[in-house]
């Protein structure tokens, strides 16, 4: 087991920077989830922490070794790929025992850690077929399987759960969590999923365009996400922005609607003062209208889903989704007011889309 | 109040008449199979079964054009004259020699090749099309390059052998050298399509199966044996049913390379046969001879397909 620390990692492809000096230290028997949209470079910071990518600038390091030069076999690492990577011609019990092969661990050794390893995961029975006999969910335990037996340092998902239906994908998603409590061992996890993201972590980072726009525990970032970019990404549904304006100590929306700036936030309303800002507020943070914290707007849609309803109503020019209890049923067309604790409320600069509380 | 299987108990002849069109129209799954099977079948009959069995009917037959003699039934006759005749036995044993020679040849030097097209060449054409460029050549053609390439004064390849400091070697006049310039040359020619039909094959195999290989500590001579190759199989197999059912075929390059000299030492059973059947007219010795050929040409395939079976 052992810590990971990227020091200004850079990786470019010609004059396209993919990678812009990532800074991270991911401490021993951490969980560590790197999360954000196609092509914000967390699967190719993965690949060259398992030496699959070349990098092109900046440092990696697996404990105290530097690793920038070393190849993947090397690096004592072990990885658990989105297409599994199971070799088809091999039984799982060969695929479980092709590392340890390798590596020349004698065959004493080897069938001992191999049916731990699949008592753990529950494959036991699963030792003598091909891959091509297993399911999406019995893949993804082998993957896993030959991953534990070599008992490597470091640990790496590369999008494990997203070939698999959602039902499947939430239980191996607790044996993935259940997995690291049990071994404890380093965990480096790459997902565009935030759901994963959040139930899995110790920490997150979230990546935008190559660069880390915040690292925090998951309670962090959901509660103080630090850009917009982030209160948006993190959360489902998706926070709520709209556009407004401080004046007087009362966030003034675009359209005319108003709500005190008070509670959390209330020190800074003289700094705030005529200052351009975006307001986020997540669905499920609406409740009971009070005079002077209550927003009002024309319904468009209503979504019952059994535990709650979502409301998407119109705020001038934006429209907002309040997730409220389920008998709660407004009609399209109604003008409905609904209430904002603004403690709750999270507020952006409109030019930088920084956050400013 | 009529019930409607009432009505339909008592058809109208309007109804009746639709029941046959359906009947005729709506056939069970039995009959539309062997109606749609049908045309293949035919044709599939009227191109292959019927000239393998008119061939197979003419292998017992005594029928020489030259004799004057009408064709009559001659039995096991011609088989057993392919018994006592030497340039039978002498061109089969050439044929069963460059297959055994070039097939392997052209396998390795295939796979080499479809390895070095699949490497991440920035620009892919000019690899891909060095590939095609052998394969589409004609046969006789390549045959006609090669016999001046190994031609004794003009030749490129003893040109090459003098500037080394060697002696040249006068290859068609020797049926050891002689054999081994067309075996080269064959070997040339069907590499390219090996390597092709391996390519395909490489192209199939994920990168990530690579990649969790070197992650597991595998280096690149045994991912090659431990992933490409075992992946590689079915598409071997298949160049290797191709390219074995051509080699026991061989005709062009020894024919115009050596016309099968010196002597018969480089004549091939696919010579043998034209020779009967085309210069010597003798269609029914001819024929046994090719179904001999056809014989040997189903073996291969059998084993080939067999060996399929057991690795599925």
């Amino acid at each position: 087991m052992s810590s990971v620390s990227f020091r200004k990692l850079e990786k470019s492809y010609g004059a396209l920077r993919i990678v812009k000096g990532i800074d991270l230290e991911i401490a021993d028997r951490e969980f560590v989830v790197l999360v954000g949209p196609s092509g914000c470079g967390k699967s190719t910071t993965l690949r060259m922490l398992a030496g699959l990518e070349s990098i092109s600038g900046g440092e990696i390091r697996i404990g105290e070794r530097v690793v920038n030069k070393l190849p993947p076999r090397e690096r004592d690492i072990a990885m658990v790929f989105q297409d599994y990577a199971l070799y088809p011609h091999k039984t799982v019990y060969e695929n479980m025992a092709f590392s340890l092969k390798v590596r020349g661990v004698p065959a004493a050794e080897i069938k001992p850690r191999i049916a731990q390893a699949a008592e753990m995961l529950g494959i036991g029975q699963l030792l003598e077929r091909k891959p091509s006999q297993l399911s999406g969910g019995q893949r993804q335990r082998v993957a896993m399987g030959r991953a534990i037996v070599r008992r490597p340092q470091v640990f790496l998902f590369d999008e494990p759960l997203s070939n698999l239906d959602a039902k499947l994908r939430g239980q191996v998603r607790t044996e993935i969590k259940r997995l690291h409590q049990a071994i404890g061992t380093t965990i480096i996890y790459v997902t565009h999923d935030q759901v994963e993201a959040m139930t899995l972590a110790d920490r997150i980072v979230i990546l935008k365009g190559g660069e880390i726009e915040q690292v925090g525990t998951p309670d962090e970032v959901y509660n103080s996400p630090a850009s917009v970019f982030v209160g948006g990404f993190i959360g489902s549904p998706a926070m709520n922005f709209a556009k407004g304006t401080v004046r007087g100590g009362r966030i003034a929306f675009d359209g005319g609607a108003e709500i005190a700036l008070d509670g959390r936030v209330n020190g800074k309303a003289t700094a705030l003062e005529g200052r351009d800002i975006i307001v986020g507020i997540r669905p499920e943070h609406f409740g009971a209208a009070e005079e002077g914290r209550q927003l009002s707007g024309r319904v468009q849609v209503v979504e019952p889903l059994g535990s709650d309803t979502l409301i998407h109503f119109a705020l001038g020019s934006s429209t907002l989704t309040a997730r409220v209890a389920p008998e709660m049923r407004p009609q399209p067309g109604e003008i409905l007011s609904i209430g904002v604790d603004p403690s709750r409320i999270h507020l952006f600069d409109a030019a930088t889309e920084r956050a400013l509380n | 109040m009529a019930t409607a299987s009432e009505t339909s108990v008592v058809p109208t002849h309007n109804e009746s008449a639709t029941k046959w069109w359906t009947r005729f129209l709506d056939p069970s799954e039995r009959t539309l199979a062997v109606l749609l099977l049908a045309p293949a079948a035919l044709l599939l009959a009227l191109i292959i079964v019927y000239p393998v069995c008119r061939l197979v009917w003419t292998s017992f037959q005594n029928l020489s054009l030259t004799s004057g003699v009408p064709a009559e039934f001659a039995g096991l006759e011609n088989y057993r004259l392919m018994l006592d005749d030497p340039v039978f036995w002498e061109t089969t044993w050439n044929t069963v020699l460059i297959t055994l020679i070039t097939v392997p040849g052209a396998l390795f030097v295939g796979l080499a090749m479809a390895l070095m097209a699949n490497l991440p060449f920035k620009t892919k054409w000019p690899v891909r099309l060095s590939l095609l460029i052998p394969w589409a050549l004609p046969l006789s053609f390549a045959g006609l390059i090669f016999a001046w390439f190994f031609h004794s004064e003009y030749g490129v390849v003893n040109d090459v052998l003098r500037r080394l400091g060697f002696e040249g070697v006068i290859w068609f006049n020797s049926a050891n050298w002689a054999f081994a310039a067309i075996c080269l040359t064959i070997i040339w020619k069907t590499s390219s399509f090996m390597a092709l039909i391996i390519l395909a094959g490489l192209q199939t195999i994920p990168r990530s199966l690579y990649e969790a290989a070197e992650v597991d500590g595998a280096g690149r001579m045994r991912q090659f044996f431990e992933i490409t190759l075992p992946l590689l199989k079915p598409a071997i197999v298949v160049a290797l049913i191709f390219r074995t059912i051509t080699a026991l075929q061989t005709f062009d390059i020894p024919f115009t390379m050596t016309r099968g000299g010196p002597g018969t030492s480089t004549a091939t059973l696919a010579m043998y046969i034209h020779q009967n059947t085309v210069d010597f007219l003798d269609l029914g010795y001819g024929s046994a001879l090719a179904v001999v050929m056809f014989a040997l040409s189903m073996c291969v395939t059998a084993v080939y397909l067999r060996m399929i079976r057991a690795k599925g």
